[in-house]
């Protein structure tokens, strides 16, 4: 089956990209009384920004204790009326990447892919009760493995469109207002990203969504 | 429409409300290059979305928390009252968490009391005046040579210090012991002369008290208070099996 297909039908989208694991929202206003309840929600996301932006465990870790520390202050700082008006996802965002920004300026040149994100073990099992073969696991653990790469690959500015747009889940509005850029600026990097994706991965892309396509309709 | 413009707007396209979805799809259809094109742009979103969720260790919330306590307790300074004692007056520092600091006065005037005790916490520090509670502790200790540890906050210290204080308390009022005994009861027998210097940076004397620790021969060493004062509370407590 082609990836294709449904653009010449309705187009829709082939990738269930648009729709994160949904957020168990805060009650109230966020302020400090309740932040080990926004620790709880986001550490999760956040921490996985960072990792996709950093591709280091340790740094990411580092990046998302900062940013909680850098969120708790501005909240203890902000008056009632400031804390209402908080968008606090997208804000919780910008923090960590600005953080990120930080950690990474220092630390040049990044050390591009030395960690292997994919955690195999996770993918067994989250496919242990799939009808996958065990080396068609471990192929697609490389697979991740050449897309987690190639994303660390990108300048940093690109990356983060890109991790927003399609890791992320986010809109290009909510891009926007996290990377406090023009939308327009939002849409050329998310395009620039992929074109050069594009051509990072080549002619893997066709096999890794072949196989995943294979695997989908064996199930 | 042309290929440029079709390729620009393949991210649009996953909307729903893209206003020229007629005019691309129309496009596409007749296109096959610019088919291609989508079909890659599709597959490495797809590849993008198929990365999995990577999972935080389990210590990360508590690191974080842990975290923003400290930076917190940087921010917000202690509370310093003066408290008459029998020794004389004493300078006590104490946050909602408890007592950090007590200091006995040098006659050197409040202000530089409180700069003293400053540099030592490494924050700020407020004039206070004392709340029952801290004027019930430091009372209870002479009173009874026996203290509240509850109402003391030696979180800024390190695990070995903590656990050198916490084995000093375990020192019956009226008696001493020595370095070593101290080293043995925290499990490090070796460590009598790190005993020594965490007695040395006690911040809460008499709380935790490192009065009642002599060396071998039962002598006694430096003091915060100095040595006198230190022989002045053993004899308070009924002690006398010490050597000056």
């Amino acid at each position: 089956m082609s990836a294709l297909a449904p653009i010449l039908g309705d187009y829709r989208l082939s990738a269930p990209a648009m729709t994160p694991q949904p957020v168990r929202h805060v009650k109230g206003v966020p302020g400090p009384e309740n932040f080990e309840q926004i620790v709880d929600d986001y550490q999760r996301r956040l921490y996985g920004f960072a990792l996709r932006m950093t591709g280091n465990r340790e740094d990411a870790e580092e990046i998302v204790q900062d940013s909680f520390v850098r969120a708790y202050r501005a909240l203890a700082k902000m008056d009632s009326q400031q804390r209402a008006e908080l968008r606090l996802q997208p804000w919780l965002y910008t923090i960590t990447l600005n953080v990120t920004r930080n950690r990474l300026r220092s630390k040049r040149p990044t050390n591009v892919a030395l960690d292997s994100l994919a955690d195999p073990d996770a993918l067994l099992n989250e496919t242990q009760e799939g009808p996958d073969q065990p080396e068609a696991i471990v192929d697609r653990a490389a697979d991740m493995v050449l897309v987690e790469q190639a994303l660390l690959q990108l300048p940093m500015h690109l990356r983060a469109a890109a991790t927003l747009r399609f890791i992320e889940g986010r809109s290009h509005p909510e891009i926007a207002e996290i990377l406090n850029q023009p939308i327009g600026t939002v849409k050329s990097h998310v395009h620039r990203a992929v074109r050069i994706l594009r051509r990072i991965l080549g002619p893997q892309v066709g096999r890794i969504v072949a196989e995943s396509s294979t695997n989908e309709e064996e199930d | 429409m042309r290929c440029c413009d079709v390729e620009r707007l393949w991210d649009d396209m996953r909307d729903a409300l893209q206003p020229h979805r007629e005019a691309v799809i129309k496009h596409l259809r007749a296109c096959p290059p610019c088919q291609a094109l989508y079909e890659q742009y599709e597959g490495i979103a797809y590849c993008l979305t198929c990365l999995p969720p990577p999972v935080p260790p389990a210590t990360l919330v508590p690191k974080i928390i842990e975290h923003i306590r400290s930076a917190v307790k940087a921010t917000v300074p202690d509370s310093v009252a003066k408290v008459h004692s029998p020794i004389g007056l004493l300078f006590v520092a104490f946050r909602e968490s408890g007592i950090t600091y007590v200091a006995l006065d040098r006659g050197e005037g409040d202000e530089a009391a409180f700069q003293r005790i400053k540099v030592r916490l490494g924050r700020s520090v407020v004039p206070s005046t004392a709340p029952a509670w801290v004027s019930e502790t430091i009372a209870a200790f002479f009173r009874n040579h026996t203290s509240d540890l509850e109402r003391v906050d030696i979180s800024d210290l390190t695990p070995f210090e903590q656990a050198t204080l916490r084995a000093t308390a375990q020192i019956p009022a009226g008696e001493v012991r020595s370095y070593g005994w101290v080293a043995a009861a925290i499990g490090q027998p070796n460590a009598a002369r790190a005993v020594g210097g965490v007695m040395a940076r006690n911040p809460v004397p008499l709380l935790y008290p490192c009065h009642r620790v002599v060396d071998c021969e039962g002598r006694l060493h430096n003091y915060e208070y100095g040595v006198e004062v230190k022989a002045r509370i053993l004899e308070l407590e009924g002690c006398s099996s010490y050597k000056r």
